[in-house]
């Protein structure tokens, strides 16, 4: 039972770091960001290529934030000449563009049959201890790390101006101030920590293959963001709690129901997934515009 | 002067919307700009910020050509402007609107925010008391922890006033200040206004009010279609027949 | 180089083009209208190719009765997501309508693996042999999918440009509350535009799956080089969307030979980036408007 609740925790956490990230580029400053488990992707596949061929992990966590907040540099310039739900589209096209890359460019990434034994967290840092324990403890400290540092942005000028351009980009022009570059930075660091995810990941699964950052990702991660309410990192750690809890909870639910198959629990995974989008855009629309925030 | 637009054109596609338009605004002066629905004021305040780029012409500020800037350079320049519909910062408070729109705040910058974490906090603690006269200025008090999105269009109005001058400009462009505002509002606003004035700001103003704005300005200029057909002081404009013609039909 | 290699590619990409302008009209035509990027259009497409080829075997194998079956099926769908969902997003910020989108295509694409299962469908049309004309070797197939959706298309450009409910449409779509006002009841005007636009969503899907199979991924798939064609064309731009379309599907086609077949619909989005970072108003919106 312990080491269930860990694995939850485990997930719930890697999910709270990608939540975290949209958070700050879409709750904060309005960049709607379809395309996150393309920086998701990017961060497991630098580690599981550095630690599958001897490199340490105290490389590749940084390699994996680095690589996946640079692969987003040229993606967030183009917020600066497309509106919210173009950027939204175009976002899409990009991660899936960067899948496309990884099945193609099987020379390096091994293609659909994914890189396998990637090392565990313990034995990729050198060290003698339970490798669940190990990878839980620094997605604690990474979490924390995160949520520290993003409070201390959006809680300075440079949040209330990444908030102010979320509410009118051409008013914030008005007053002299560029929302680009504010845009690069915020989609930029919110790409890093869904990297810090992917390693996290990659590690923790120690199998990956192009097959599991598939777009129903980006969207697990936005309907958390919904749940919690966007513009609030508290929401944002609760969001991905429910989500985590809902993911785990189908299992359960396949278990008390014999009658029902692995293929077709994914199915209703997925409706319950899309009816959530739906009802929540519907029902509780705070939740999509931040005017849930107390202040 | 102040600010000096000569001969600018403007077109959507093929329909032009302005036509060699020519304007001065002289230093420490109020302008008015007057005219009918769909006679390109509007268009002639986006062109003048830098939002839309003209066909032709040219804009200095202060004595300097700002033609070719884009709307950021020309605010850091000293162009300062309200919007029609007014543009507030909806989820963040008259305080927070206030502070937001202080240029050059070095806690916007990620590196020192991190780094020199006391000079990001006096800077701070300096620009709060700056804030907090401006809301006494403009009587918003009473609601400057409110989020702007719940204002009355008035206070959004004087919101928005203020937002501008957190930048010290050299000109300000107000578009429609008095426009659903109740009247009893607009009386503190033109007082606001006047006062600023006498501190040395200098303004162009367009308003459908014209008691409001004749009893404002020095100089008047009226648009019809596009181009300027009229200017000159308040009250000789407004008695010019082809004025009232374009203007009101006839009747004013 | 080889001719024959390209004309045929361009031929196929031809087709491909045909196919993809279906959900391009009916996106562009949603997006002129309501204001969003509809993304359950894929699945509306995935859908209607369900329908028609279940319809088809129930109905002695007739692909005609297939194709109405399917058709109507989408189109129903399409406005029932407008009944239930889409109408009260109307003047609010289009990320909701757009979220919600993402959410109904989900629950669609649920909705059919759950009953039918992964499994690829094929149309149980008899196969043709192809025939040659000058350097292409044409499958009839092809032919008939060409014709097809140019029918449709005109009959779609008839509809908006010819009859009463078109126009009343259009203003709609220009100017909701000057239309309200004129006695323009928009809530009928817009029940049938949904219901068009879905009707040309399952043809789109239909006749992707008649060209190649159908699966629960298929209209995802195309989800993103029909909104490329939008992009291309201009928002709420029909023939511009069309014109995007075969752009779009030719260029892909054309690509294959230097970048394979995987790149293929990477080619696609380049494009579609590279219009909107260029002309977001459209590459083939060449009536400028006011807007």
């Amino acid at each position: 039972m312990t080491a269930y609740l860990i694995a939850m925790a485990i997930v719930a956490l890697i999910y709270m770091l990608l939540t975290i990230g949209l958070n700050l580029q879409y709750g904060y400053t309005g960049l709607a960001n379809f395309g996150h488990v393309g920086s998701f992707a990017i961060g497991a596949y630098i580690t599981a290529l550095i630690t599958t061929n001897g490199g340490f992990a105290y490389v590749s966590l940084p390699a994996s934030v680095l690589g996946a907040a640079l692969v987003a540099w040229p993606v967030a310039l183009l917020s600066k000449r497309l509106r919210t739900d173009y950027f939204a589209i175009a976002t899409l096209a990009a991660s899936e563009t960067l899948r496309l890359a990884i099945i193609e460019e099987d020379w390096i990434t091994n293609g659909v049959h994914g890189i396998t034994s990637i090392p565990n967290m313990s034995v990729a840092l050198g060290l003698d201890v339970d490798p669940n324990i190990l990878i839980l403890t620094l997605l604690i400290a990474a979490n924390l790390l995160a949520v520290a540092l993003i409070t201390r942005m959006v809680k300075s000028p440079f949040g209330r101006t990444i908030e102010a351009i979320r509410d009118d980009e051409d008013a914030v022009r008005a007053l002299g101030k560029e929302p680009a570059t504010f845009k690069v930075k915020v989609f930029v660091i919110g790409a890093g920590l869904a990297g810090l995810a992917g390693a996290f990941y990659a590690h923790y699964f120690s199998y990956i293959s192009p097959e599991q950052f598939l777009p129903l990702i980006t969207f697990y991660v936005w309907m958390a963001m919904i749940l919690g309410g966007t513009g609030s990192i508290l929401g944002a750690v609760a969001g991905s709690l429910v989500l985590v809890l809902f993911l785990e909870g189908s299992r359960f639910v396949r278990d008390i129901l014999p009658g029902v198959t692995e293929v077709e629990m994914a199915s209703v995974r997925l409706f319950v997934v899309g009816m959530a989008l739906v009802l929540l855009t519907l029902l509780r629309p705070q939740g999509l515009m931040g005017d849930f925030r107390k202040r | 002067m102040i600010l000096s637009l000569s001969h600018v054109a403007f077109a959507f596609g093929d329909f032009r919307v302005l036509d060699d338009v020519s304007l001065d605004v002289p230093p420490k002066e109020i302008v008015g700009l007057i005219g009918p629905n769909g006679a390109g004021k509007s268009t002639l305040f986006a062109v003048t910020s830098g939002f839309e780029k003209p066909l032709a012409g040219t804009i200095m500020l202060d004595g300097r050509d700002i033609t070719h800037d884009g709307p950021v350079a020309r605010a850091r320049a000293g162009l300062g402007r309200t919007f029609q519909v007014p543009r507030e910062f909806r989820h963040l408070t008259v305080r927070e609107n206030l502070l937001a729109a202080a240029p050059n705040q070095t806690g916007e910058n990620l590196l020192p925010l991190f780094l020199s974490p006391r000079r990001v906090r006096e800077e701070e603690r300096a620009l709060r008391e700056k804030v907090a006269d401006l809301i006494a200025f403009l009587n918003l008090t009473a609601v400057k922890d409110t989020p702007s999105g719940s204002l009355s269009g008035g206070q959004k109005k004087l919101l928005e006033l203020g937002r501008v001058l957190m930048g010290d400009p050299k000109v300000i462009l107000l578009d429609e200040p008095f426009a659903g505002v109740n009247p009893v509002l607009i009386d503190s606003l033109v007082d606001r206004i006047r006062e600023l004035n006498a501190q040395g700001y200098s303004f162009l103003v367009i308003e459908h009010n014209l008691r409001a704005l004749s009893d404002l300005c020095s100089t008047m200029h009226v648009m019809d279609r596009g181009a300027m057909i009229a200017s000159g002081a308040p009250s000789a404009v407004l008695d010019d027949p082809k004025v009232q013609e374009a203007y009101m039909g006839g009747v004013l | 180089m080889d001719f024959a290699l390209f004309a045929n590619l361009a031929f196929n990409g031809l087709i491909e083009g045909a196919v993809i302008a279906l959900p391009a009209v009916a996106l562009t035509l949603v997006f002129g209208v309501m204001g969003f990027p509809n993304a359950s259009t894929g699945d509306v497409m995935t859908a209607g190719a369900y329908a028609a080829q279940t319809g088809q075997i129930a109905m002695a194998g007739s692909i005609v009765a297939g194709v109405i079956v399917g058709s109507v099926a989408s189109a129903l769908l399409a406005l029932v997501f407008y009944l239930c969902v889409f109408r009260f997003f109307q003047g609010r910020p289009s990320m909701y309508a757009l979220v919600a989108s993402i959410g109904l295509a989900f629950a669609t694409r649920s909705t059919l693996t759950f009953f039918l299962g992964y499994d690829q469908r094929v149309f149980p049309i008899p196969l043709t042999r192809a025939f040659s004309f000058g350097p292409l070797r044409i499958v009839p197939s092809d032919l008939y999918i060409l014709a097809t959706s140019v029918g449709a298309i005109v009959l779609v450009f008839l509809l908006l440009y010819v009859t009463p409910l078109g126009r009343r449409m259009r203003a709609v779509a220009d100017n909701p509350d000057l239309a309200r006002s004129c006695g323009i009841s928009s809530h009928r005007v817009l029940s049938a535009m949904w219901l068009i636009a879905g009707a040309v969503t399952g043809l789109g899907g239909i006749l992707f799956g008649i060209k190649t199979v159908i699966t629960p991924l298929m209209g995802w798939e195309a989800l993103l080089p029909a909104f490329a064609a939008m992009i291309l064309g201009g928002i709420g731009n029909p023939a511009g969307a069309i014109a995007g379309a075969l752009t779009i599907g030719i260029a892909q086609e054309l690509s294959t030979p230097f970048v394979g077949f995987t790149y293929k619909i990477g080619v696609g989005f380049a494009i579609m980036v590279l219009a909107l970072v260029l002309r977001p108003s459209g590459l083939f919106n060449l009536s400028a408007r006011v807007r």
